[in-house]
């Protein structure tokens, strides 16, 4: 199943290059802090999910996984916190939903036949995956923290 | 110059507020809305020259957000800035009066490019 183009990216994966934009653009301001991950990934130990859907001719998902930890230093950034000051549970939710809007919306915009993205969803378990559904996933190191980016099928008999 | 920002997230209004500032518009009186419905409340009072909403808001879309306004006489500058930016819906937008369209992310120099052109 085709899903995105990857012709306008010369080769490259879209994804890493859609979330490397994204991050530079709106959480660092400078390119370089979102470097594919190298190595093992380790387990999360107190995981964050942020994911939104697309509804349509191709249905999807797009799911983004890190530490708490990482999505707290991601809402530092994003809403300038200082580092003496807390991050609000609700701020967080929004952060990394909106880091996941946006990866997603461009995403989305890669595929041809359309559709609806609903609106982002942030949960500290993990979505069900069943075999099948897993299409693709990126892991990154965001300022040497894991955060991986995976795109699943939602389509009828791919296990949802 | 009074501008209403329309969005579901708090922090994407933040970071639109933020780069309006870094775009050399910080002499603008910026009020946030937290969706469309919201929006369409606080426009009598606020009375602005400029929204700038998203697309993909809980109870009233950006899209119908500006399909009602329209549909109620009301013709203030209005642009999207929104995560998806397709053809399709540069297209929808256009047809239903906005002015232009910013697809996140987005820095400063897209703000100031997109706005100077929209506001002349």
């Amino acid at each position: 199943m085709t899903i995105i183009d990857t012709t306008v990216f010369a080769g490259s994966d879209p994804i890493e290059a859609i979330a490397q934009d994204v991050f530079t653009a709106m959480v660092d301001g400078e390119e370089g802090h979102l470097l594919p991950w190298l190595g093992e990934r380790p387990e999360p130990v107190v995981p964050v999910h942020a994911w939104v859907d697309v509804r349509g001719p191709v249905s999807g998902r797009i799911l983004l996984t890190t530490e708490r930890a990482t999505a707290q230093a991601l809402t530092r950034a994003l809403l300038a916190i200082p580092a003496d000051e807390p991050v609000e549970a609700a701020d967080m939710v929004d952060a990394l939903g909106e880091v996941a809007n946006v990866v997603g919306g461009n995403i989305k915009s890669l595929v041809p036949e359309g559709g609806v993205l609903t609106l982002p969803q942030v949960e500290s378990v993990r979505p069900e995956v069943a075999p099948g559904q897993l299409l693709h996933d990126v892991a990154f190191g965001w300022r040497g923290q894991l955060l991986v980016i995976s795109l699943l099928s939602t389509e009828t008999g791919s296990g949802r | 110059m009074r501008v209403l920002v329309a969005d579901d997230s708090r922090v994407m209004r933040q970071i639109v507020i933020r780069t309006l500032r870094q775009a050399g518009y910080d002499w603008w009186e910026i009020t946030e809305a937290s969706d469309g419905a919201a929006a369409l409340e606080l426009l009598p009072s606020v009375q602005p020259d400029l929204v700038l909403s998203d697309w993909n808001m809980p109870e009233v879309s950006g899209i119908e957000f500006l399909q009602r306004l329209r549909a109620g006489g009301n013709q203030v500058r209005f642009g999207f800035v929104t995560s998806e930016s397709t053809d399709a819906m540069r297209a929808t937008a256009e047809q239903a009066g906005a002015l232009f369209l910013i697809g996140k992310p987005f820095t400063a120099d897209t703000f100031a490019e997109v706005l100077n052109g929209a506001l002349v």
